[in-house]
């Protein structure tokens, strides 16, 4: 609960910091981003616990007063930001439905097809619907 | 089916994120994207039990010493696939940080719009170094671990993935069995998602 507490605390931190109006990254730098600062906190706690399932998250809670604050900060800013992009993309269909049916029309969100027409027509999409698409890692 | 267009911006958005990308990946996020689109209806039906199944009976019908064995041909050429070296812990299912950027660049391709409606088996393989039966169970806990991260890290709905542990059976350098080339991760695109479950 503690480590819950304290990435809450550090999901509003950087949410007001830098991430409201900054790009997501990708699931790739989140990755990234975790190694190179829990990396080695990882090694010399948690070396016997796998990345998912919440065991390593679990673990790591058990030495936080030991865990660098680069890695608590990172933790935060990666998670905050793998949130943001997925609720991104979960929401594209429904915050572009206005964009799709005026612009796309026809159109369905599974092959790749639909993204293709919004972006081509970026400049009289909506400019929520234009941010879902950044927010998602699609442009 | 994807227009050119929609490609060209996503290549170009993930060769932006790989701004970062280090020697450690083989594959860059665009290749494992590309990688992993244009399954046809020509391609072959594939699911893990049959996977498993095809391991079972190779190595039932093929014992003795490891480097006189035939490898296990699975005949999948047709399907879209990659070959993905994962750093796993010594003797472990355990996924060393420094794979964690190739696990979430994998979780990228698959939140792609162009794989969205797409369903994926990922496969463990070690070499033929260690006992048979051993190298099986491992390679299956490390599939498991690669998409247990990808469900629960980066997630990637677990309606989408299977994870097969094809053991030492299925050699990407049959020639040099003890190769650690042969230690990888595999990933097919098997099909498509029952219409309807708008699974990402």
């Amino acid at each position: 609960m503690r480590l819950l507490h304290l990435l809450l605390a550090g999901v509003v931190l950087a949410g007001s910091a830098s991430a409201a109006g900054a790009q997501t990254m990708s699931y790739a730098q989140a990755g990234a981003l975790l190694a190179k600062s829990c990396g080695p906190d990882i090694g010399r706690f948690c070396s016997n616990v796998n990345l998912g399932g919440g065991a390593l998250v679990g673990c790591m809670n058990q030495k936080l007063s030991q865990v660098s604050e680069a890695c608590k900060r990172d933790y935060a800013i990666a998670t905050a930001s793998i949130a943001k992009r997925d609720a991104a993309q979960d929401s594209i269909a429904e915050v572009c439905s206005a964009d799709t049916a005026r612009l796309c029309p026809g159109m369905i969100p599974q092959d790749g097809n639909l993204l293709s027409c919004l972006l081509q027509a970026t400049k009289v999409v909506s400019a929520a619907c234009n941010q879902a698409i950044t927010d998602a890692g699609y442009r | 089916m994807t227009s050119p267009l929609v490609r060209l911006a996503l290549a170009a958005a993930l060769t932006l994120a790989a701004g970062s990308a280090s020697a450690q990946t083989a594959l860059s996020d665009n290749q494992i994207l590309s990688g992993l689109q244009g399954l046809t209806d020509k391609a072959p039906t594939i699911t893990a039990q049959q996977l498993r199944d095809m391991v079972q009976r190779h190595m039932a019908e093929n014992p003795g010493e490891a480097l006189n064995r035939t490898s296990l041909a699975l005949h999948l050429d047709k399907l879209p696939q990659i070959n993905v070296q994962i750093q796993f812990r010594l003797n472990s299912a355990i996924i060393e940080p420094s794979s964690y950027r190739t696990i979430g660049a994998i979780a990228d391709a698959m939140h792609n719009p162009i794989l969205h409606g797409y369903k994926f088996i990922v496969t463990g393989n070690t070499d033929v170094t260690g006992p048979r039966e051993r190298n099986l169970q491992l390679s299956q806990q490390r599939a498991d671990a690669v998409v247990n991260a990808l469900v629960t890290v980066f997630n990637v709905n677990p309606t989408r993935l299977d994870a097969v542990g094809l053991g030492e059976e299925v050699l990407l350098d049959p020639k040099r069995p003890t190769d650690p080339v042969n230690r990888r991760v595999q990933i097919f695109t098997v099909g498509r998602v029952q219409p309807g479950s708008a699974a990402r």
